[in-house]
């Protein structure tokens, strides 16, 4: 077990590697000077001169691939070009707004499909079960541009039940803030959780060991609590945790709509404003984010299911 | 005698299913109206004047009219055309590098196996709409850099479908029997596998198609996709700032485009999933 | 006599599906007293797995309907009986074991808690004492250490084991009748034994009702008082086991009893369901020259050259393991193997699974890769050819596979799958001369050249493993390895492809190396027979001597777990 985790963690180290590489490619190479777009179009070639050994772009191809590599395990990104910051302290300050909005959608819309996919499994075929069906895949076919615009509109604008936009810091202070988006974000997540946790539910309803229980008398709902869930929470614990990584990344769209001082937020003023070093180090500090919890969700695989005996 | 392939009674079985056709007939709408305006026969005035500024869906203008008085409706249709040719763009990248890649690690595994592998953890590693929004800004704005960055990210998931099915049907007897009167790797990968595994890429194109066409929306909103020319996105965008006046049509009338493209291609993917696998087959 | 614990009284059940409604079961009628054990016997689909879960209320609902019918366990109807009141019945007073031990026990659960569960949901026992009892029925089925065993998840135990489980569970609250279907079929000829002695012994000290479901009626020769034959959703005889055995009336019943290859006797052919009955079910006079018996030792070889040699063939697996996942060892599936084979004739090769005789049989076609020794053919040593060379050689040598429904290309015509070996080889000038050919060969095989254009699924497994036949003699080879060809199919059909096997042979001079676990089919058909253990031949001789004087005791107990195919009375 312990060696497996350690093989595992060591084969990050090809995968970081091919991380950097694409983002180096990327930003290195296909994205050209970028002096002449900060010093603007009369830059007099002395200041792109000295910028670029500030950059350290007067560095080898291969040294400036090492730094992308140092920066995936240092995180020092350097400084923003818009805003002068660190982009290591500018990413501090964005996670609090952006994870007190993702952590509770999250974990209630998570909670709430698993709930309703239980429950269109038990009733699988008849009313309920198409009519969640058809909602769940009706719902994911509107844009989640236009449940935010509309949303807003009716329940902040018209109706005023909810912030329209702005943050607060401190616990009770920032739920007005965060309510109506984390209800977007819920309402998003619903459609492709309860149709991902009803697939694996019924893929094991239809296995042996189903027979089995309703041969030794069990009822149905034991049968569905007990035999299948256990079951089928090893793919859905998978797909879970996969998720978190972008909890981190935070809610672009819902952060930028809803004024909310975000990662997400800060990512898409980097968009805006040709913020090169600010996109690199999110693409950076998200991979890592995402490999090491595809770790998590592996160890933890190993756990959730016996038959899965790793050396 | 009549001859009953799998790929028959599956088309038959669709047939049956009134969910599909009704699928069916709407994607082959959008592609119809996509070829048209592509032609120039439809929408090609979309940027003319029409009418009064705002003027809400009338008998005369169904969907309205924008800021400027141009017909909502041949911004639609316009905008189909941006959103069908970035889901065909992302099909004609993904399908044969996914394919390609993914039946050469499942059939001959070793070294080969761990390089693709290694290949598509590292592009799966990157969160999708970071990958999207680099590679959109670094190639610059507009619709070819939507087209390589949704054929960058699309071709991870077919891969590794591909890659898991071969490395099933490669332990399969037929296979080996395939070996066995001398057929060499080039029959039993192209001739014997391939063929047993299309319907994963039917399926998965089927729904990677709508996920390209929710992406360029998103990335057209963000101002990074599609410039100069109309899309459901940059038409949403506009959205944003007149619905406080009251002015919702334009959103209306991307929303209900956008909408009845995507539901058709998932309801269509979960009966192609259901009519092609052939694990339903003589079970 | 008293009232029988369970009578079915003509039950009939339909299934409702979007192309119509098929009868899985048509009026048919059986008692089965208490204390007996009555067998159904019928081939796949004749409705007899459906009509034990009728009995246990376990049909797929909105499919399956009964029309008309009851279903009386003590006088009681049980088809009127409410959900929940037949909940209290399943697992109780009736209990099931299924044929798949491998899928049909949960795998996240341990195996003790599975049975204890059983214990808690009917007897209302505590935890501890639920656990207590499931070890201690461990013990009763025979499973060793079942103290420390109750504690393993289902994946760390064999197939034998799992049925063991399996029927622990079954027995766990003493039920009044216990429904087994076709509970060794998925077993090895040993463990089937080992689990049959063990159904036999419970139901005895348990006065049990037991009813065994299977599609060989040699299994339950041992162990039935009744015997019940299902024939396309009928009942077609009914009757005390002895009389079945002994005095079948029905043809499809002498059909069935006559297929089984046994020990004693060596027929040129077997008889088969189709030489007593036509295809509308009635009965045919048979044509005595098919009743051919002769004594192999007698019968002159018929060839005196040798066509294959092994010498000292070792096939190696790697066993990967240690931090870098390399290569720690290597596992020796053939082991130091060496035999030399006549044209013409016939190796068996018995084993039980895992012995290796898989590995044997592909090293020798050259599909896997021998780690050394030799492989003769035709005078020629055969390891080291590659590339065109073996392409040639691939002509001369076929391979047969064992699952009819994984060995053909779903996605090719039978034509397709006829002609691509004389493509692949350049045989045949052009596509009709191909097809000819094919068209040809399908017709000696048995099967009709209309159907060439069809696919595989439209095919039962019978015919589809005649097509896999044809595809391996479409280039004339000379050597067959036949993989368990014909163990995956029902007595009946399984004694038709023997008889195929046979005639082609002599029609074409062909050589056999014949792989099963099965020793009477391989006693039925080979020359010489081969018995593996761990990689190696343990002992080789003339088939009729290897059954008669078996020297190895591994032999001898491969040997004993052969079903008679007689009652018990009879012994």
């Amino acid at each position: 077990m312990l060696q497996y985790i350690i093989r595992r963690l060591l084969y990050m180290i090809p995968v970081l590697l091919g991380v950097s590489l694409v983002i180096f490619i990327l930003f290195n190479m296909i994205g050209g000077d970028p002096t002449a777009v900060l010093l603007g179009k009369n830059a007099n070639a002395r200041a792109m001169a000295d910028l670029r050994e500030q950059l350290g772009l007067n560095k080898s191809l291969f040294l400036q691939y090492l730094d992308v590599v140092k920066s995936a395990f240092t995180f020092d990104f350097g400084r923003s070009w818009a805003t002068k910051q660190e982009i290591t302290y500018m990413i501090t300050q964005g996670a609090y707004p952006s994870l007190c909005l993702t952590i509770p959608a999250f974990v209630i819309s998570t909670v709430l499909s698993l709930i309703i996919s239980l429950v269109v499994a038990f009733y699988r075929g008849r009313g309920i079960d198409l009519f969640v069906r058809f909602f769940c895949i009706a719902g994911m076919s509107i844009s989640a541009l236009t449940y935010i615009l509309a949303f807003q509109w009716i329940f902040a604008f018209e109706l005023g039940w909810f912030e329209i936009s702005g943050f607060e810091y401190g616990f009770p202070d920032f739920i007005p803030y965060i309510a109506l988006p984390a209800i977007i974000w819920i309402i998003l997540s619903i459609g492709p959780d309860v149709r991902f946790f009803r697939t694996v539910i019924l893929d094991e309803i239809y296995q042996d060991y189903v027979r089995t229980a309703r041969a030794k008398g069990l009822s149905e709902v034991t049968i569905l609590l007990k035999h299948v869930l256990r079951n089928a929470m090893i793919p859905i614990i998978t797909y879970v945790v996969i998720q978190i990584p972008f909890l981190i990344l935070g809610a672009l769209l819902l952060e930028s709509f809803f004024g909310i001082p975000g990662l997400g937020g800060i990512t898409l003023n980097a968009l805006n404003s040709s913020d090169f070093p600010v996109i690199k180090a999110m693409a950076i500090l998200s991979s890592v984010v995402y490999i090491l919890f595809s770790l998590l969700s592996d160890i933890l695989y190993t756990f959730a299911d016996p038959r899965v005996k790793l050396k | 005698m009549k001859e009953n392939s799998l790929w028959k009674d599956s088309f038959k079985r669709l047939a049956q299913d009134k969910t599909a056709m009704i699928s069916l007939v709407i994607v082959i709408m959008y592609t119809l109206v996509a070829l048209l305006s592509a032609m120039g026969l439809i929408a090609s005035d979309w940027a003319r004047e029409v009418g009064a500024s705002n003027l809400p869906p009338s008998a005369e203008h169904w969907f309205g009219t924008d800021i400027f008085g141009r017909s909502v409706l041949a911004k639609v249709l316009r905008g189909t055309q941006v959103a069908m040719s970035v889901g065909v763009a992302t099909a004609v990248i993904s399908i044969p590098i996914g394919v390609f890649l993914g039946a050469i690690a499942g059939y001959f595994g070793g070294w080969i196996d761990d390089a693709v592998t290694w290949l598509y953890t590292t592009f799966s590693s990157i969160p999708n709409i970071m990958l999207l929004i680099s590679i959109t800004m670094i190639l610059g704005k507009g619709l070819f850099a939507v087209y390589i960055a949704l054929g960058a990210t699309s071709w991870v998931t077919l891969s590794r479908l591909i890659r898991g099915e071969v490395m099933k049907h490669k332990e399969r007897e037929y296979v080996q029997a395939a070996g066995a009167i001398g057929g060499g790797h080039m029959r039993k990968l192209f001739r014997h596998i391939l063929p047993n595994v299309t319907h994963i890429v039917i399926i998965n194109t089927s729904l990677q198609f709508q996920i390209a066409i929710k992406s360029e929306v998103i990335l057209s909103y963000l101002g990074i996709g599609v410039q100069g020319e109309p899309s459901w996105g940059t038409m949403i965008d506009d959205a944003k700032l007149e619905i406080s006046r009251g002015v919702w049509w334009q959103l209306a009338g991307a929303t209900l485009a956008m909408f009845l493209i995507v539901l058709a291609f998932n309801l269509l993917g979960d009966a192609l999933r259901d009519s092609l696998d052939p694990k339903l087959k003589g079970k | 006599m008293n009232a029988p614990l369970l009578s079915v009284k003509n039950l009939t059940v339909d299934f409702h599906t979007s192309e119509g409604v098929t009868r899985a079961v048509n009026n048919i009628s059986f008692d089965i007293p208490a204390g007996k054990t009555i067998g159904i016997v019928g081939e796949s689909g004749s409705g007899k797995s459906v009509t034990s879960l009728a009995v246990m209320g376990l049909l797929q609902k909105p499919a399956a309907k009964i029309p008309s019918g009851e279903i009386l366990f003590k006088g009681q109807d049980i088809l009127k009986y409410s959900d929940s009141q037949m909940r209290d019945i399943r697992g109780n007073d009736i209990s099931m074991i299924f044929q798949e031990p491998m899928t049909s026990l949960n795998p996240v659960f341990k195996v003790g808690d599975q049975i204890a569960e059983t214990l808690r949901v009917h007897k209302n026992l505590s935890k501890k004492e639920a656990w207590e009892k499931a070890v201690h029925l461990m013990d009763l089925v025979g499973i060793p250490n079942p103290t420390g065993r109750a504690h393993t998840y289902p994946h760390e135990m064999s197939g034998g084991q799992k049925q063991r489980v399996m029927i622990a569970m079954a027995i766990s609250c003493e039920p009044k009748l216990l429904i087994a279907d076709e509970p060794t079929t998925a077993l090895d000829v040993t463990i089937q034994k080992q689990v049959l002695d063990l159904l036999f012994r419970l139901q005895q000290e348990y006065h049990m009702s037991m009813m065994f479901i299977t599609h060989d009626l040699g299994v339950i020769g041992d162990i039935a008082d009744d015997v019940v034959v299902m024939y396309r959703s009928n009942v077609v005889e009914k009757n005390n086991a002895q009389t079945i055995f002994t005095g079948a009336k029905h043809p499809y019943t002498k059909g069935l009893l006559a297929c089984r290859p046994k020990l004693g006797a060596n027929p040129k052919r077997l008889l088969t369901v189709s030489d007593f009955m036509n295809e509308s079910g009635e009965e045919i006079k048979i044509d005595t020259a098919k009743v051919v018996v002769y004594d192999k030792e007698v019968v002159p070889e018929k060839s005196s050259d040798i066509l294959l040699e092994v010498k000292n063939l070792v096939t190696q697996f790697p066993i990967k393991g240690g931090f870098f996942n390399r290569t720690v060892d290597q596992f020796k599936a053939v082991n130091d193997v060496s035999f030399t084979l006549k044209k013409g004739q016939t190796l068996g090769l018995v084993g039980e699974s895992g012995c290796g005789k898989t590995t044997l049989g592909r090293t020798i076609l050259r599909l896997i890769e021998p780690a050394g020794g030799q492989i003769i053919y035709n005078g020629k040593d055969i390891t080291g050819v590659y590339g065109e060379e073996l392409r040639l050689l691939r002509r001369k040598m076929q391979i047969i596979f064992q699952d009819p429904y994984s060995s053909l290309n779903p996605r090719m015509t039978i034509a397709e799958i006829l002609t691509e070996p004389l493509v692949i080889h350049k045989v045949g000038s052009s596509k009709q001369e191909r097809l000819d050919m094919a068209k040809q060969l399908a017709e000696k095989v048995g099967l009709k050249v209309a159907q060439l254009n069809r696919y595989p699924h439209e095919f039962s497994g019978g015919q589809r493993q005649r097509i896999s036949i044809a595809r391996a003699l479409m280039l004339r080879p000379e050597f067959v390895v036949c993989d368990e060809s014909v163990s995956a199919l029902d007595v009946s059909i399984q004694a038709q492809v023997l008889n195929l096997l046979l005639d082609l042979q002599d029609e074409f001079g062909l050589t056999y190396v014949f792989i099963s676990h099965d020793l009477s089919v391989v006693n039925f058909i080979a020359d010489e027979v081969g018995v593996m253990n761990a990689g190696r031949i343990i002992e080789m001789d003339k088939a009729s001597r290897i059954y008669k004087n078996p020297k190895e005791e591994y032999t001898r107990m491969l040997l004993s777990a052969i079903p008679k195919g007689e009652t018990k009375s009879a012994t």
